[in-house]
């Protein structure tokens, strides 16, 4: 029986009905890798840029990459404590979900942006301690509305600064690139 | 396969789909993007990503081990002993870490709720109206006709009740768990009245023993204060400092201690205290002089021919008791029969051989804790059953239960259900919707132990006085209240003497007020001179405690000059000898949890059922295997169980763990293998305690197979193998 499949399947009918197979799962896949470098949908359409203009800094509202490993999503009595002081959360249709997770007292669901698998042991205070600066991984948000990715997280992206931070310091790039510096 | 479909094709396909299914299923952005959530209001003392430790008290039973629990964003995480605490140094349990699954425990009672009876139907009441129920059932009768049942933890709440009850002249609260009944905590404790004129609860340094015979007492697995006996344990196994210590088990049914044990010794169920009489004889014959009247009656000959031991077996122990530091234990299913106390004081009399009273690696009377006048035991089965006599002849109207599970702990001999018939009101403030919470009118749920304030007294297991605190570790995550302050309103409602007498405006301020005379103490593990600074260590260290250890010598000058008598007990009718043990992982309360459940049983490695322990031999008589179903009938009752061929167990004796067979309590629980107190009888010890271990009973086949998991493989040590050496 499945000879016969296999023998129809190399006729020019067969061969244009492999086609059509072998095209429906490439476009499907290719939208599945497509929706990986979207941002995800947010349940607030949080405009990053506008509280850099306001000259607010990152630590403000992350103020865990300074301290520890996580950066942390701000608790929404962070976000109110200036945003009840301001008209226009009274009134704009954007604002709405969060006058109404503060007034009912439902915790937002934000879905973080910049994550790395469970079997690294990324550390935000370490990156802060050395210098480096917020955007030189996430990039400019002033630019942005929704926080986006200017690159994948992956071992390669990490490991080229790493590498480069180390320079000619053999005992620094030892250290910078074992693996158990990540992978603990 | 086939000629039409190769392996080859069969590979080229399956490929296919594999690769299809990955792409189409891996790459979503659904695999990738998990949802957060931030703290509302972060606490100050939080950092993103950091856990935040907690102090508390563990509540899965009544011992009291200080618990540090690890919370992440307002989480608990896990739980791990207090290493501060003298009772546990650290350690835990594995119900203390299962304690989480309570806490996220689908099936908890999230709102009040009002039902009829036995429905499983309810529907949802407000905290107002609750709190004007609790109101009117305390203001509507007689201060007599109310009661309070209380399970043993936590004893802040039992300290509450008691004090309205003083207050206002409502019955004073009755404690009760199906451990203390199990452990005969009434017989212990009349046991040592008889022997040292004091009541208490006997405390055994086993870690400082040389030889340690326990009667039955199962130190490693519920026995009183599990996780500081299993210490004590490892004290007497340790070599560094003096030589590895030696255990000889007494006991019909070898239990996971008698696992432990270097020697097991299966005698005849209800010869102990023979046998610890014979023990003691030979054991003062070996050195010469006198025999002092406890041990002048028995005739060693006799115990061995009655006990099943061998004389030389008696005489080789006795001479090894004689000549160290020896200490002996009683305890299990030999104080559950009707020479109990006997059996008790038998075992308790036996320590004068080598006179280890108040000495280190003896016995001592345990030390009362920090905010306790006198030593207060759990009622005893038989206090229970009058209580139950009670409820059922009307004189209680209104019935409060918290705590404990009476429906399922009780036997069912003592008819708790029907009694509850004579209450017109019933109030369960069970966190959990178990079998008693069903029968109630209205079930008004508390906090979560992890949820809550309180503290526990630590009865025994430490040198040192203890009073471990707890708090909340995270806000409670449904509608629930904390009773004391359902209590407090409620009281505040009522009007009358009730609204003067607990003049606190919440819990908080009701235990500060426990607090305040241990400020005054000194020798404590902190001190401060503000009950909120106080209060503050309180939490912080998860409780207060001596520092030096306040154990009690007992009064032994008569000990040896009492008639102990070496009495067989009597037993119901029957063919085998029934000995129910607690299960060691699920006890009274574990079932709902399903670390528990899947937590393999220390001997039989079986999990998520009920069966019983048959001899090889018996089973072989009987034409039972492995798995199949059998009705176990008593005087009393009857369950069904399947057989596991268990060696270590007499062939005259078949065994049975209590903790499954509940009919509510949950998805996890309910309709779950079979519940032994179902078999037992009502007949109590001299001592009050229930003689749970003092039935026989038969077993008929039902011709049905029952499946049950177990660790290990069925062909595996015990299986085949030993079944075809018997035929």
């Amino acid at each position: 029986m499945i000879k016969r499949l296999f023998d129809w399947l190399k006729q020019p009918l067969g061969l244009i009905a492999v086609g059509i197979g072998f095209l429906a799962v490439f476009s499907v896949a290719a939208y599945g890798l497509s929706t990986t470098q979207k941002a995800p949908e947010q349940p607030i359409q949080f405009p990053h840029k506008t509280h850099i203009a306001f000259g607010i800094q990152c630590l403000y509202c992350h103020p865990g990459a300074a301290k520890g490993p996580a950066a942390g999503i701000p608790s929404q009595a962070k976000c109110w404590a200036c945003h009840q002081q301001i008209a226009k959360t009274e009134t704009s249709e954007l604002l709405a979900p969060l006058k109404e997770a503060v007034e009912s007292g439902t915790p937002i669901q934000w879905v973080p942006v910049a994550q790395v698998p469970d079997f690294v042991h990324f550390n935000h205070r370490a990156h802060i301690a050395a210098g480096k600066n917020c955007e030189e991984c996430h990039g400019d948000m002033s630019k942005v509305t929704i926080a986006e990715n200017p690159q994948v997280f992956n071992m390669g992206f990490c490991l080229n600064c790493h590498i480069k931070s180390a320079g000619e310091d053999q005992a620094k790039l030892n250290k910078l690139a074992d693996c158990g510096t990540c992978h603990y | 396969m086939s000629e039409q479909f190769s392996r080859r094709d069969f590979l080229k396909l399956a490929g296919v789909g594999a690769a299809t299914t990955a792409i189409l299923t891996g790459c979503g952005p659904a695999s990738r993007y998990v949802k957060r959530e931030p703290y509302m209001q972060m606490p100050e003392y939080n950092y993103n990503g950091q856990s935040t430790y907690y102090a508390t008290t563990c509540r899965e039973c009544a011992a009291g081990c200080g618990l540090v629990v690890r919370t992440i964003q307002g989480r608990a995480i896990k739980t791990e002993g207090n290493a501060s605490n003298p009772l546990n140094l650290g350690k835990t349990c594995a119900r203390g870490q299962a304690t989480l699954h309570g806490l996220y425990n689908p099936d908890r009672v999230t709102d009040p709720i009002k039902r009829a009876r036995g429905n499983t139907a309810y529907f949802n009441v407000d905290w107002d109206s609750a709190t004007q129920t609790v109101a009117d059932a305390l203001k509507n009768y007689k201060p007599e006709e109310i009661a309070f049942l209380m399970g043993t933890a936590p004893d802040h709440l039992f300290d509450f009740v008691s004090d309205l009850a003083a207050a206002t002249g409502i019955n004073a609260p009755v404690r009760f768990g199906a451990l203390s009944m199990f452990e005969a905590r009434a017989t212990l404790s009349k046991a040592a009245e008889n022997l040292f004129g004091k009541a208490g609860l006997p405390f055994f340094d086993i870690g400082g023993a040389q030889v340690v015979f326990s009667f039955g007492s199962n130190f490693l697995e519920t026995w009183l204060s599990p996780v500081s006996y299993t210490r004590g344990f490892v004290g007497l196994r340790e070599a560094k400092t003096k030589k590895r210590g030696y255990l000889v088990q007494f006991e019909s049914r070898m239990s996971q201690t008698g696992g432990k044990a270097d020697e097991w010794i299966p005698l005849k169920p209800g010869t102990e205290a023979l046998v610890a009489l014979a023990i003691g004889r030979l054991a003062l014959e070996s050195r010469g002089g006198a025999l002092p009247r406890a041990f002048a009656d028995v005739d060693p000959a006799d115990a061995a021919a009655k006990s099943g031991v061998s004389l030389e077996t008696l005489e080789r122990l006795a001479v090894m008791f004689a000549s160290t530091a020896s200490l002996a234990i009683p305890g299990g299913p030999s104080l559950g029969r009707s020479n109990g106390l006997a059996v008790a004081e038998a075992v308790l009399a036996l320590n004068a051989v080598p006179d280890n009273f108040g000495k280190p690696g003896g016995v001592y009377l345990s030390a009362l804790a920090p905010n306790e006048t006198e030593y207060h035991r759990p009622a005893s089965t038989q206090e229970m059953q009058e209580f139950v006599q009670k409820m059922a002849d009307g004189k209680f109207k209104v019935l409060f239960i918290h705590g404990v599970n009476p429906v399922f702990e009780l036997p069912r001999s003592i008819d708790f259900k029907a009694a509850l018939s004579g209450v017109e009101q019933v109030i369960s403030f069970a966190t959990f919707p178990d079998e008693t919470a069903l029968e109630a009118d209205y079930v008004f749920p508390d906090h979560h132990g992890l949820e809550s304030w309180g503290y526990q007294r630590v009865a025994t297991g430490s040198a040192q006085p203890v009073l471990s605190g707890a708090q909340p570790v995270v806000s409670p995550f449904y509608n629930t209240r904390a009773t004391i302050d359902v209590l407090l309103a409620a009281a505040q409602l009522a009007g009358g003497e009730f609204a003067t007498a607990m003049p606190f405006k919440d819990e908080v301020e009701f235990l500060h007020s426990k607090l305040v005379p241990l400020m005054e103490e000194t020798g404590g593990s902190f001190a401060a001179v503000d009950i909120n600074t106080f209060a503050a260590y309180f939490q912080q260290h998860g409780g207060w405690w001596k520092l030096a250890g306040a154990l009690e010598a007992p009064d032994t000058a008569d000990v040896l000059n009492h008639d102990l008598n070496g009495e067989e007990p009597e037993f119901a009718e029957g063919e085998f000898f029934l000995v129910p043990f607690v299960s060691p992982t699920l006890a009274e309360a574990g079932a709902n949890k399903p670390w528990l459940q899947e937590l393999p049983d220390p001997t039989t490695t079986v999990m998520w059922s009920t069966w019983v322990e048959i001899n090889p031999e018996t089973a072989h008589e009987l034409g039972v295997e492995n798995e199949d179903l059998v009705k176990i009938v008593s005087e009393f009752g009857e369950i069904e169980a399947a057989v596991y061929k268990y060696p270590a167990i007499r062939p005259d004796t078949i065994a049975v763990p209590f903790g499954q067979g509940h009919t509510a309590y949950g998805r996890y629980a309910e309709n779950r293998g079979a519940n032994p107190a179902d078999l037992f009888g009502s007949q109590m010890n001299e001592a009050g305690d229930l003689t749970f271990a003092g039935v026989k009973v038969k077993i008929e086949k039902t011709g049905k197979k029952l499946p049950i998991p177990r660790l290990e493989s069925i062909m595996g040590v015990y299986g085949e193998a030993l079944g075809k050496e018997h035929e």
